[in-house]
C-alpha cells in the first residue's frame, strides 16, 4: 500500500471544549489511485487530510506514506517529509501576488532536485499563455490551475487536494477535475481529494466516506466515468 | 527559490515606494547625521592632538609672582626641562582700536568695546603659533592674531589694528596650541572671541609694550614648560616652591614699590610660584577634542538607537506582510518550504534597504555636507586650524554595517516568531489566541470597539510611543542646551550685582573709595572626570553684591547655586576643596545655597578666611564696586564688568541657537514620519473591515471614530507619558553631556514648554490625522469582497 492509516485519532480542545474530530480511522491507498474523501461539514475529512500531510498532528494512530511512518516526526522531519513526498492545493489558491504564474510555479520548483518540465507543465495545464500574468489578472479557474502546477512541479508522489472547487463554478470545476484527471494518468500521481461535491466521486477509483469522524464507507469505484462526462456538478 | 522570491522584493518595493523611500531616508538622515557628527569629533580629535605635537604644546605652564631669575632658570633646566617664557600683556581695545582698511570702513570697530587682546612675544620653542594665512610678524609694528578673533572683529590680513597708544598691521592670522580654547581666565565657562584674543608680536615690540603703559592689568609672567620625560609634574612644582621669593629683582621697574604695600605681595603664596597648571589640567588645551569625545559617543550611541527604532518601525511592515501573506506562506510551509528560507526572503528587502541607505547617508555624512559642517561648530568656537578630513575605518563599518546589522537583529527577533506558527494556523488564517479576546469589556459599542482596535493594534501603538520617546529624547536634549544657556544668560545677568571686579596682584594698603574689599583663593574641584576652579571668596556678611549672610568660622562656607547644581551640593554636606599652590586640601561644611549662577563661589567670613589663610588683618585681594575705580592697571591681574559677565553668558545662547532649531526639526522629522507609517500601517490592516463597515452604511465621521480616533488616545498617552519619561532621562544624561562645562546646571522647564511639547505632539498628530483620513475615505465598501480572495 502507498497510503495507510492506521487507528488514526485527533481531537481538539479540553474540558467542555472536547471534541474528538478523528475517531480511530483507518484507510488505505494503493499508488497511483485517485481517492476521494466525502463527509459532512464537521466529519473529519479535513483534518484527515491534513494528518496524512503532516500538518496537523495525530493524537494516536499511525500515517503511512510509502513505508515511511509519519507520526512522531519532528516538525522539520515533517517539512522534509513533504518537501519530497507532498503537493496541497487549497480551496483558495494562496498564490503569491506580486510573483507571476510562472514565478510561482518556479518557488515550488526549487524544492526538489528533479522537477518536472516547466514548459510542459505550462502546456498540460492551459497556462502557456498566462505564464507571465501576475494572480490578480487571472480567472478563479486559472488560479487554480497556477495553484495546481505549483504542487505538481516538483513532482511530488501524493496531491493532496482540500476543495479544490470549492470555490470555482461547474464549468471550471470540470476544466479543473480534468486537469487532476490527467496528472493522474500522466505523471501517475496518487490525488487524495478531500471535497463536499457529490459528483466527483463518480470519476475517481477511491470512495472513503467519513462521518462523525470513523469511516463509514470505503470502496472502489468499478464504475468510474472521466470528468468530462460528470453530471451536476 | 530565493532567486525567484528576490523578484517580489523589487515589486514590493515599487509598490510601496513611498513607505520604503520615507523609511530609506530616515535611515540616510540617520546616518548622515551620526557620520557627519562622530566623523567630525574623530577628525577634532586626531587632528588637534597631531597639530598640538607637531607645533610642540606644552606639557603644561606655571606662573610666577616675579620673573625667574637666569640661576633659577638654569637651575631647572638643569633637571632637563625645557622652558620657554609666555609673559603676556592685557590691553582693553576701544571702539576705535580696529580700524578696518580703507573700503571696509563699514566695520567701524564699534563693536569693539570691551574687547580685551592679550599680546605674547612670538613662540620659539613651545606651543609653537600655526599659520593659517599671512605670516608670522617679521618686523616691528607686525602682528599676528588668532583666527576665531580676526572673524569675530572682521579682521583681514593687512589691516591696521591699534593698542596701547600704537598701530600694528596684521601680518598674519593662526592659531596657538595652548590657547585652544580661547578663554580669557582658566574659569571662564565659555569661550567668547567677540571680546577676547591673543596676538603675536616681534621680541622687540614686546619689549616696548612692557615698559610703556597701556595694558589693564600687569604683565603675566608665565613659562611654559616641556618635560622631556626626565622629571614628573609634582617633582617639577615642588622645586619651583622651593624657590624663594626673593627675586624682587625681576620685578618691572617701578613696580618694586607697589609689591610691598598691604602687608604681603599679593597672592596669598609663600613662594615665588602662583599658579602650576599641568596641560592636562588646563582648559584651554586639547579642549576640541575633550568636547568631541562626547560628541563621538553619544553620536555612536544615539546612532543605534536611533537605528534600532527605525528597523522595529520596518518589521511592523513586514510583519504586517507577513500577517497578510500568512496563507501563501502556511501554503508554501505545506508544499515543504522551511522556516529559514522564508526568514531570509522577509529579512532581505529591510536588511538590503538599510544597508544601501546607511551607505548613502555615510556618503553624505563624509561629504562637505556632513563632516565640514559638523567640523564648522568647532571652527566656530575653539582655536583650531583648519584639518582635512580623518576616514576612521571603524566609522567606516558603522556607516555600512550597523543599519543592517541593527535591522536583521531586531527584525530576525520580531519576524521568526510570527513564522514560527504552524502551517495550517497560517492556511486557515488563525489568529494567535491572545488576552485581547478574552478581555472583558463594558460600555458601549463605540468604547469597547475602539479599546478592542487599541489593544488589537498594542505592538503597533507601543512601537509609536518608542518612536516617540526617541523623539522626544533629542527634544528634551535640544530644550535643557536651550534652557541651560538661556538660564545661564539670564541669571548670571539677574545675579551680578556689581559693575566691576577688580583683582589684585598688588594690592593697596587701604581699599579704594566706593569699593568692597574681599579675599578670593583659586581652588579645584573634580566633577564628572573635570576638575574646576572653585573660588574661595571671604567677603563681608553686609556686602552689598552677594546676597551671602556669611557666618563667623574657620569651616563655614555658603556655595554659590551654579556650584551646588553642578557638584549637586546641599546644605549640611561637606565640601572639600583642594589648593594646588599649596597642595592642601581644605574642608568645609556648607551652611546654605547663595542664589548666584555667575560662577562656582564658596562664600565664607572674611576675617574667618584671612584667619585661615594666615593673612594679616586688613588683608585683600579683590575689591567689588559698582563704578569705575581709580587704579593703577600696574596693580591688577584682572578686571571683571558686569557686562562681560553677561556678554560671556549669552555666548552659549548664540552658540546653541542652531543646533537647538536643528535638533527640534530633527525630532519633529523622525516623529512625524513614524508616526504617520505606524498610523497607516494600522489603517492598512484595517482596511478590510473599514470596507465592511462601508458596506453596512456607517458614515465617515463614525468611521474616525471607531478606527482614527481611538490613535488620538495612543498619540495623547504616550505624549503624557513620554514627555516627563524623556525629560527625566535626558536630565540625567545631559549633565554628563556639558560635564566640560564650567557652569551651573538648571534644567528647569517652565509649565508652558511641557504644555508646549504636548501641543506640539497633538498638532502633529492632527496633521498626520488628516492625511490618513484621505486614504480611509479612499477604502471603497467592494474591497472587503476583493481582499477575500
Amino acid at each position: 500500500m502507498y497510503l495507510e492509516v492506521k487507528r488514526l485519532k485527533k481531537s481538539y480542545g479540553e474540558g467542555g471544549s472536547y471534541v474528538e474530530v478523528l475517531k480511530g480511522v483507518d484507510l488505505s491507498v494503493e499508488k497511483g489511485v485517485m481517492c476521494v474523501i466525502q463527509g459532512a461539514s464537521g466529519s473529519g475529512k479535513s483534518t484527515l487530510l491534513h494528518c496524512i500531510g503532516g500538518l496537523d498532528e495525530a493524537g494516536s494512530g499511525s500515517v503511512s506514506v510509502d513505508g515511511m511512518e509519519i507520526c512522531g516526526l519532528t516538525p522539520e522531519e515533517l517539512s522534509d517529509y513533504r518537501r519530497a513526498n507532498l503537493g496541497f492545493v487549497f480551496q483558495f489558491y494562496n498564490l503569491v501576488p506580486n510573483l507571476t504564474v510562472k514565478e510561482n510555479i518556479q518557488v515550488c520548483e526549487y524544492l526538489t532536485g528533479s522537477p518536472l518540465d516547466l514548459g510542459e507543465l505550462l502546456d498540460t495545464l492551459g497556462l502557456a499563455g498566462h505564464q507571465d500574468k501576475f494572480p490578480p489578472q487571472l480567472s478563479g479557474g486559472q488560479q487554480q490551475r497556477c495553484a495546481i502546477a505549483r504542487a505538481l512541479i516538483k513532482n511530488p508522489k501524493l496531491l493532496l487536494c482540500d476543495e479544490p472547487t470549492g470555490a470555482l463554478d461547474s464549468h471550471t470545476s470540470r476544466e479543473i477535475l480534468e486537469l487532476l484527471e490527467e496528472v493522474n494518468r500522466k505523471y501517475g500521481t496518487t490525488i487524495l481529494i478531500v471535497t463536499h461535491n457529490n459528483a466527483i466521486k463518480q470519476m475517481v477509483d477511491q470512495v472513503v466516506y467519513l462521518k462523525d469522524g470513523q469511516v463509514q464507507k470505503n470502496y472502489r469505484n468499478e464504475t468510474k466515468i472521466p470528468a468530462a462526462q460528470l453530471e451536476d456538478l | 527559490m530565493q532567486k525567484i522570491l528576490r523578484k517580489r522584493i523589487f515589486r514590493d518595493l515599487k509598490e510601496n515606494q513611498f513607505r520604503y523611500l520615507a523609511l530609506a531616508l530616515l535611515v540616510v538622515f540617520g546616518m548622515y547625521i551620526v557620520i557627519g557628527l562622530v566623523g567630525a569629533a574623530d577628525t577634532v580629535i586626531i587632528r588637534t592632538a597631531e597639530r598640538a605635537k607637531a607645533n610642540r604644546v606644552e606639557d603644561g605652564q606655571f606662573a610666577v609672582f616675579v620673573p625667574l631669575t637666569e640661576k633659577e632658570k638654569a637651575f631647572l633646566e638643569e633637571e632637563g626641562i625645557t622652558l620657554e617664557e609666555h609673559f603676556y600683556l592685557d590691553y582693553a581695545l576701544t571702539g576705535k582700536s580696529i580700524r578696518p582698511e580703507e573700503g571696509r570702513g563699514a566695520q567701524d570697530a564699534g563693536s569693539a568695546g570691551g574687547v580685551v587682546l592679550r599680546i605674547f612675544s612670538r613662540r620659539k620653542n613651545i606651543d609653537l603659533v600655526q599659520v593659517d594665512s599671512g605670516e608670522l610678524p617679521k618686523k616691528n609694528g607686525e602682528i599676528l592674531l588668532e583666527r576665531r578673533f580676526c572673524e569675530e572683529q572682521g579682521i583681514l590680513i593687512g589691516d591696521k589694528i591699534t593698542f596701547g597708544d600704537r598701530k600694528y598691521t596684521v601680518s598674519g592670522i593662526g592659531t596657538a596650541p595652548d590657547y585652544e580654547a580661547a578663554l580669557q581666565n582658566f574659569s571662564d565657562s565659555a569661550v567668547d572671541s567677540g571680546r577676547f584674543g591673543i596676538g603675536f608680536v616681534t621680541e622687540e615690540d614686546y619689549r616696548q609694550m612692557r615698559d610703556a603703559s597701556g595694558s589693564i592689568s600687569s604683565e603675566e609672567y608665565t613659562y611654559a614648560y616641556l618635560l622631556n620625560g626626565r622629571i614628573t609634574h609634582q617633582e617639577l612644582k615642588e622645586k619651583l616652591k622651593g624657590l624663594e621669593e626673593d627675586g624682587r629683582g625681576g620685578l618691572p621697574e617701578g613696580l618694586s614699590g607697589l609689591a610691598k604695600s598691604n602687608g604681603r605681595p599679593g597672592p596669598v603664596s609663600p613662594s615665588k610660584l602662583t599658579r602650576f597648571v599641568p596641560a592636562g589640567d588646563n582648559p584651554r588645551i586639547g579642549s576640541a577634542g575633550n568636547d568631541k569625545l562626547v560628541d563621538r559617543a553619544a553620536g555612536l550611541t544615539a546612532g543605534v538607537i536611533v537605528l534600532i527604532l527605525f528597523a522595529y518601525v520596518i518589521s511592523v511592515f513586514t510583519i504586517h506582510s507577513i500577517e497578510r501573506e500568512a496563507r501563501v506562506i502556511g501554503t508554501l510551509y505545506a508544499m515543504g518550504v522551511k522556516r529559514k528560507e522564508l526568514l531570509r526572503h522577509y529579512l532581505t528587502l529591510p536588511v538590503i534597504l538599510t544597508f544601501i541607505a546607511g551607505a548613502v547617508g555615510t556618503g553624505l555624512g563624509y561629504s562637505r555636507l556632513g563632516v565640514n559642517t559638523y567640523l564648522g561648530e568647532s571652527y566656530g568656537y575653539f582655536s583650531i586650524p583648519k584639518v582635512d578630513v580623518v576616514f576612521e575605518p571603524y566609522l567606516l563599518i558603522y556607516g555600512l554595517v550597523v543599519p543592517p546589522l541593527a535591522t536583521a537583529l531586531t527584525n530576525y527577533l520580531v519576524i521568526q516568531k510570527k513564522l514560527a506558527r504552524a502551517p495550517l494556523a497560517l492556511i486557515r488564517g488563525e489568529q494567535k489566541g491572545d488576552r485581547v479576546h478574552t478581555i472583558g469589556l463594558s460600555g458601549g459599542f463605540v468604547r469597547i470597539f475602539r479599546i478592542r482596535q487599541l489593544l488589537r493594534e498594542k505592538r503597533t501603538a507601543l512601537t509609536l510611543f518608542f518612536g516617540m520617546f526617541i523623539s522626544l529624547l533629542i527634544v528634551m536634549l535640544s530644550l535643557d542646551c536651550y534652557t541651560l544657556c538661556s538660564h545661564v544668560k539670564t541669571e548670571s545677568a539677574r545675579d551680578t550685582k556689581f559693575a566691576y571686579m577688580y583683582t589684585y596682584k598688588y594690592p593697596e594698603e587701604e581699599v579704594p573709595e566706593g569699593g568692597e574689599e574681599a579675599v578670593g583663593v583659586t581652588m579645584k574641584k573634580e566633577v564628572m572626570g573635570y576638575e574646576f576652579d572653585v573660588t574661595l571668596l571671604g567677603i563681608h556678611k553686609e556686602n552689598p553684591y552677594f546676597d551671602a549672610p556669611v557666618e563667623e568660622g574657620e569651616n563655614r562656607v555658603l556655595v554659590s547655586s551654579a556650584m551646588a547644581q553642578k557638584y549637586g551640593i546641599k546644605e549640611g554636606d561637606i565640601l572639600t576643596l583642594l589648593d594646588e599652590e599649596k597642595d592642601r586640601y581644605y574642608a568645609f561644611r556648607v551652611d546654605g545655597t547663595v542664589t548666584y549662577s555667575a560662577g562656582f563661589l564658596a562664600f565664607m567670613d572674611i576675617d574667618s578666611m584671612r584667619e585661615l589663610m594666615g593673612e594679616g588683618e586688613g588683608y585683600y585681594n579683590i575689591v567689588f564696586s559698582d563704578h569705575v575705580l581709580d587704579i593703577d592697571n600696574g596693580r591688577l591681574y584682572s578686571v571683571l564688568s558686569k557686562e562681560g559677565v553677561e556678554k560671556s553668558a549669552a555666548v552659549f545662547v548664540e552658540q546653541m541657537k542652531d543646533m537647538v532649531i536643528m535638533l527640534l526639526a530633527v525630532s519633529a522629522l523622525i516623529f512625524g514620519v513614524v508616526m504617520y507609517l505606524l498610523m497607516k500601517v494600522m489603517t492598512d490592516r484595517s482596511a478590510l473591515s473599514i470596507s465592511l463597515f462601508k458596506v453596512f452604511g456607517y458614515r465617515k465621521k463614525e468611521i474616525r471614530k471607531l478606527y482614527l480616533n481611538g490613535n488620538f488616545l495612543v498619540a495623547a498617552l504616550s505624549a503624557l507619558v513620554g514627555i516627563p519619561l524623556s525629560k527625566a532621562v535626558m536630565d540625567l544624561l545631559f549633565p554628563y553631556m556639558v560635564s566640560n562645562i564650567a557652569c551651573g546646571i538648571n534644567l528647569t522647564f517652565s509649565w508652558q514648554t511641557y504644555a508646549g511639547i504636548f501641543l506640539g505632539v497633538l498638532v502633529l498628530y492632527g496633521m498626520i490625522n488628516g492625511i490618513l483620513m484621505g486614504r480611509v475615505n479612499k477604502i471603497l465598501p467592494a474591497q472587503a469582497l476583493k481582499m477575500r480572495e
